[in-house]
This record gives structure tokens, C-alpha cells and sequence, in this order.
């Protein structure tokens, strides 16, 4: 019925899809295990962070993958700020609130995208536009490539900060027990907010690189947030290697209900996954604790 | 037994200053297109009705502590139920609109069974999941729902003056049904289950029972709500489980006053009387601003819903209780100030 190379496609499509949704997933991951906080705006973060890229191409006029790191700067400030304003103000309050406020954010971020830069799509123009690998029957978009390599990097580097330096030790902690890692003498607000900019980054860098290869508008937050919850949760709550296997798992079943389903149901999929999973097993396919 | 429990809620509720409020409310709802006549007031007026049902019903969801994000899949069910029956088998909307109700709470039945086990967030995902699966089925289904490009539905009650006090009269009913409810052992078991759900378990109430019912209860009023609304805009399609529709209910429970009666009603006073009368001042912002904002070409609806956002995360950090607890502040303040001159006299 489905040939190989259809195969193969859906598999790389899924993988780099999930890539991007890893990105997400993680940086999301990474303020839920410290903070205990669950940002539903993450993903209106992400679209801020193509709008970023896409501004910081057209006005500086460099190579898209250079405003990748741009827009993480920039998307780690806005989220500083909206730590410091919105969330730090409710923590540990009702957690309710948390979603609230988050929907309140949500509104704010895609009204400003709409008021600064219009509500027509618009694309990041990647320097490899239109250049493919090509392998027998497959060919492989250049940029698919480049934001699965660039996801690995940032992986790596995120899992080197997180095990090996010291405020990754601090954040370690603070993810364990908050109020001991205080009385050890760190600075946990201190920790929240560098955790929070660090998501933010995350979300920044997916935002480039979902706005290089999908076409993006003020609204499209609200779906890869609820996917990265879908694949946190397939991959067990605070646990990173469980988001990247969830990530990559997630954009491959997604790209194949796709092709066999038919394109409306691309969404319907990640909210089964997401219903089937936390019924059947709360803590997710790989999570050791759960809520 | 049960109406023996009905007499005394009402001659309890009966001395709360809340139950006289609520009869000024109702009365001034009856009473208000007697001074407002246009048409494009009372239209309002109806979906502020309308909207009052819904929002109660999400409040009463979220007074047990499930904050749900997709009740517009409730309000599309009511919806498409009871139009599809009036078109399909000429079953009356009026009794239509409750099957709808039915039907969706028998829907949110078995939501809820799956929902009992989770906590705030992802409770808050699954249902959110549930409106896009809702919209993703009646799209596919199309040739039965005809949901993607909708259809025109049949007539509940003459347009107009005679639909408004029609949805007051549902209004009213479903607010009080929801007061009492909230006002029983069932609204404090809620309450308990909220406030911390390992403990009320503890002291031997039943939660996954009462979040079961919080859930049934809310999803056939959010139903009912559903029927109505589409039966007043004359039209219904997949648009109604649309995102908006989910958080509206929600934006106006928070900003109104979450768990208490008269919060969802002040809420969507507020939240609809955005929507549908400052659209009238674009006219005047539009010059004024579109030369600061190159990039759209209607500055007016974005501002609104970037107001709007500021306005709930404001309520939330500074008034975590509504707009209801300010007037509440206000209602003692007075109260006590009396008292104080009452005092003085008697001295």
C-alpha cells in the first residue's frame, strides 16, 4: 500500500516535525521540572521567536540560521519579563491561576504579532531554498536537515549546561526540592528566572526554524504547545531524554496518520495520543514520577 | 427526602443578601428593553443571556477544581443535536434544545470518566484535545452534521423581544438550578475537592463521584446553552468549537469571580458588552492609530483582544477573585460604615 520511499519521507518528515516540537517540548520540560510551573503560552513564544527571525533577516539582512540565535536572545528577554511580571505573581498560588494567566498571555502575545507585523503568513527565506539531498527516489529538503543538526547541537549543549556546570547543578536541585536547595544558599529566584529564559530560548530557536520550513501566521502557538504537552507526557513529566524519544515518536505517528488518514486529522491524532496515553498510563510511556 | 432538601435550601438561601441581588438582577433584565428598544441592544442583551448559561456552567465545572479548555466541544453538541433534530426528524427546538443537553451531558459523562484522574493541567489539554477531536469529527462526518460550510437552523421562538425573555426565563432557571446546586452538599464537596482533593478523599467524600457529577451537570448546561445559541444566531457550523469559544466562558467566570454565582453573570456582562459595543468606536480609533500600525489593516479587534488578555492577567494577579469581590469590598465597606453610624446614634 505505502511504497519505501513513501516510507522513508514520512519518517524524515516526522523526525524533523518532532525536532522541532522536541525544542518545545524541552524548554517547556525544563520550567515544569524547576518551577512546577506549566506555560501555555510556550508556544506563543515560539511564534514570537519566527516573527524574530523573520524581522531580524529582513532588517539586518543575515543568513536565516544566524537570526536563529537572535531570536533566542530576544525570546529569552520577553521571557524574563514574563516571569518577573505575570507568572512569579501567581506561583505557587491556585494552579488554575497559572492557567489563566497564561491564557491571558497567549491573547496579549498573538494581539501584538497581529498589530506589529499583520495577520497574513508570511516565511523565513532560508539561504538552501529549494536545494535538496537527494537519495535514489527520496529527496530531502537541505533545510530539514539543517534543523535536525541544529536541534542535536542545541541538545547537546542544553544537556552539557544542565550536567555539567554548576548552575545546572543549582537548577538540578531546585527541581528535586526547592526549599532545601534554598537553605543550601541557592538563589532559587534567581534559578526560576535563568530557567525560564532558557525555555524561552528553546522556544525562540524552534520558532526560526518551524518559521524556515512552515509557512507561519500570529496563530499558530496554540497547537505546538498542546503537542509538546502531548509528547512531555508520552515521555514522562521533567524527564529530557523522555520529551526527545517522545518528540520524535510523536512527529512520526503524526506525519503518518497524515498520509493514511487524510490531512484533517492531523490534529484530532496528537490529542488521541495525548487522551490515550494519560488514560492508560498517567505518568507517561518513560516517566518514573509523576503528578 | 430530596424535596424536603429543596424547601430548606430555598428558606436558607432566602435570608443571603446574594438571593435578593440575584431577584433585582432578574428583575432588571425584564424590565431593561422596556427602556432600550433597538434591536441591536436586544440582541446583545440575549447573548449576554446566553452567555450567562455557558459561563455558569464552566464555572460550576471549575468551582471542583476542573478548569476545562474545551467547553465550546459542549456547546457545539448542544448545538449541532438539537438543530440536526429540528431538521432531520421536526422534533420542536424547545424540546430539542434540552435533548441537546442530554446528549452532551451523556458525552461529558464519559469525558469526565476520562478527566476524573487528572490534575488542573492536564485536565485542562485533554479537554481542549477533545473540542479539536469534536471538530475533527463532525467535519469528517460531513454529509451527516454538514457541519464545514453549516446550515441555516429552524426557528425556536420569534426573533427579537419574545427570544430574549425566552433565554432570560432558561437563564434565570439554569442560574438558580446552578446556585442551589452550589448551595447543597454537593457544591461542598466541590469546593472541598478544589480546595485539596487528597484530603476530601480523606475525610470520606467520594471525589471521583463529584467530579463526575460537577462534570455532567456543567456539560448539559454548557449543551443547553449550545442549543439556544445556535437556534438565536439562525446558523451553525464547525466554527462554534472554535478555540474562542472555549476560553470565553472561562475569561468571564476569572474576570467576573470564579466560583461565586453572580461571577459568570457580571463576567459576561462585561466580556460581551466588549465584543459587541466597542466595535462602534473603531470608526474613530481606526484614523487615529493605523498610521502606528502599518502592518493590519483593521487596528480595532486586535487592540480588544490585546485589552482583553491585559485585563484577565491583571485580574487574575491582583483580584485572583473578580471583579465580584471589589463590589463585595464595596458592599462591606458600606455596611460597616452604617454600622458605625448606627453606633454613634445609639450612643
Amino acid at each position: 500500500m505505502i511504497d519505501l520511499s513513501t516510507l522513508i519521507l514520512t519518517l524524515m518528515w516526522g523526525a524533523a516535525i518532532g525536532c522541532i516540537y522536541v525544542l518545545l517540548a524541552t524548554g517547556l520540560n525544563l520550567i515544569f521540572g524547576v518551577m512546577k510551573l506549566v506555560n501555555f503560552a510556550h508556544g506563543e513564544l515560539l511564534m514570537i521567536g519566527a516573527y524574530m527571525g523573520y524581522s531580524v533577516c529582513i532588517l539586518l539582512g543575515v543568513n536565516a540560521y544566524i537570526a536563529v540565535f537572535f531570536s533566542m536572545g530576544i525570546v529569552a528577554l520577553i521571557g524574563i519579563a514574563v516571569e518577573r511580571l505575570c507568572f512569579r505573581r501567581v506561583l505557587g498560588s491556585d494552579k488554575l491561576n497559572e492557567i489563566f494567566v497564561s491564557l491571558g498571555l497567549i491573547l496579549i502575545f498573538d494581539n501584538v504579532a497581529v498589530l506589529l507585523w499583520g495577520g497574513k503568513s508570511k516565511r523565513i527565506i532560508s539561504p538552501f531554498e529549494n536545494m535538496s539531498l537527494t537519495l535514489g527516489e527520496v529527496s530531502i529538503s537541505y533545510d530539514w536537515l539543517i534543523a535536525v543538526v541544529f536541534v542535536i547541537v542545541i541538545l547537546i549543549a542544553l544537556l552539557f549546561l544542565i550536567k555539567k556546570t554548576k548552575i545546572g547543578m543549582a537548577m538540578r536541585a531546585t527541581s528535586q526540592k526547592s526549599q532545601t536547595s534554598m537553605l543550601m544558599g541557592i538563589n532559587i529566584e534567581r534559578i526560576y528566572i535563568f530557567t525560564f529564559a532558557l525555555g524561552a530560548a528553546l522556544a525562540g530557536a524552534a520558532g526560526v526554524l518551524y518559521g524556515i520550513i512552515f509557512p507561519f501566521n500570529p496563530y499558530i502557538g496554540a497547537l505546538p504547545t498542546i503537542k509538546a504537552f502531548a509528547i512531555i507526557i508520552l515521555g514522562g513529566l521533567g524527564s529530557i531524554p523522555g520529551a526527545i524519544i517522545g518528540g520524535l515518536l510523536y512527529g512520526i505517528a503524526e506525519q503518518t496518520a497524515v498520509i493514511s488518514l487524510g490531512g484533517i486529522w492531523r490534529n484530532a491524532v496528537a490529542f488521541s495520543v495525548l487522551i490515550i496515553v494519560l488514560v492508560l498510563r498517567p505518568k507517561g510511556l518513560f516517566g518514573e514520577k509523576g503528578e | 427526602m430530596f424535596t424536603k432538601d429543596i424547601i430548606s435550601w430555598m428558606v436558607q438561601s432566602t435570608k443571603s443578601t446574594k438571593f435578593y441581588i440575584l431577584v433585582a438582577a432578574i428583575a432588571f433584565s425584564l424590565a431593561i428593553p422596556l427602556v432600550v428598544g433597538a434591536p441591536f441592544l436586544i440582541h446583545v442583551l440575549t447573548l449576554i443571556a446566553l452567555f450567562t448559561i455557558y459561563a455558569s456552567s464552566w464555572n460550576l465545572l471549575a468551582s471542583s477544581g476542573q478548569g476545562s479548555l474545551g467547553h465550546a466541544a459542549f456547546l457545539g453538541i448542544g448545538g449541532f443535536v438539537s438543530s440536526l433534530l429540528a431538521i432531520n426528524l421536526g422534533i420542536p427546538p424547545i424540546i430539542g434544545i434540552f435533548i441537546g443537553g442530554v446528549f452532551s451531558a451523556a458525552i461529558g459523562f464519559l469525558i469526565g470518566l476520562t478527566c476524573v484522574r487528572l490534575k488542573a493541567w492536564f485536565l485542562g489539554m485533554v479537554t481542549f484535545g477533545f473540542a479539536v477531536i469534536a471538530e475533527t469529527l463532525v467535519s469528517q462526518f460531513d454529509e451527516v452534521t454538514h457541519g464545514i460550510l453549516g446550515f441555516r437552523t429552524p426557528l425556536l421562538v420569534p426573533s427579537g423581544l419574545s427570544f430574549y425573555y425566552f433565554a432570560v426565563l432558561i437563564a434565570t432557571l439554569s442560574v438558580f438550578a446552578i446556585y442551589f446546586i452550589m448551595k447543597s452538599k454537593i457544591g461542598l464537596a466541590f469546593r472541598a475537592i478544589h480546595q485539596n482533593e487528597s484530603e476530601s478523599r480523606m475525610i470520606g467524600i467520594n471525589t471521583v463521584k463529584y467530579k463526575l457529577y460537577a462534570f455532567v451537570i456543567s456539560t448539559f448546561f454548557a449543551g443547553l446553552s449550545g442549543g439556544l445559541y445556535a437556534h438565536f444566531l439562525r446558523y451553525i457550523s464547525v466554527s462554534i468549537f472554535a478555540a474562542g469559544n472555549s476560553f470565553k466562558p472561562l475569561m468571564m467566570s476569572v474576570i467576573g469571580g470564579l466560583g461565586t454565582i453572580e461571577g459568570p453573570i457580571i463576567g459576561s456582562i462585561i466580556i460581551v458588552a466588549i465584543d459587541s459595543l466597542l466595535p462602534n468606536i473603531d470608526k474613530f480609533l481606526q484614523p487615529a492609530l493605523s498610521p502606528l500600525f502599518p502592518a493590519v489593516s483593521f487596528v480595532g479587534p486586535p487592540l480588544r483582544f490585546l485589552g482583553l488578555g491585559v485585563f484577565l492577567v491583571i485580574v487574575v494577579i491582583f483580584f485572583p477573585k473578580g471583579v465580584s469581590s471589589l463590589l463585595h469590598k464595596i458592599h462591606n465597606y458600606f455596611r460597616a460604615e452604617t454600622k458605625k453610624a448606627n453606633n454613634i446614634e445609639r450612643k
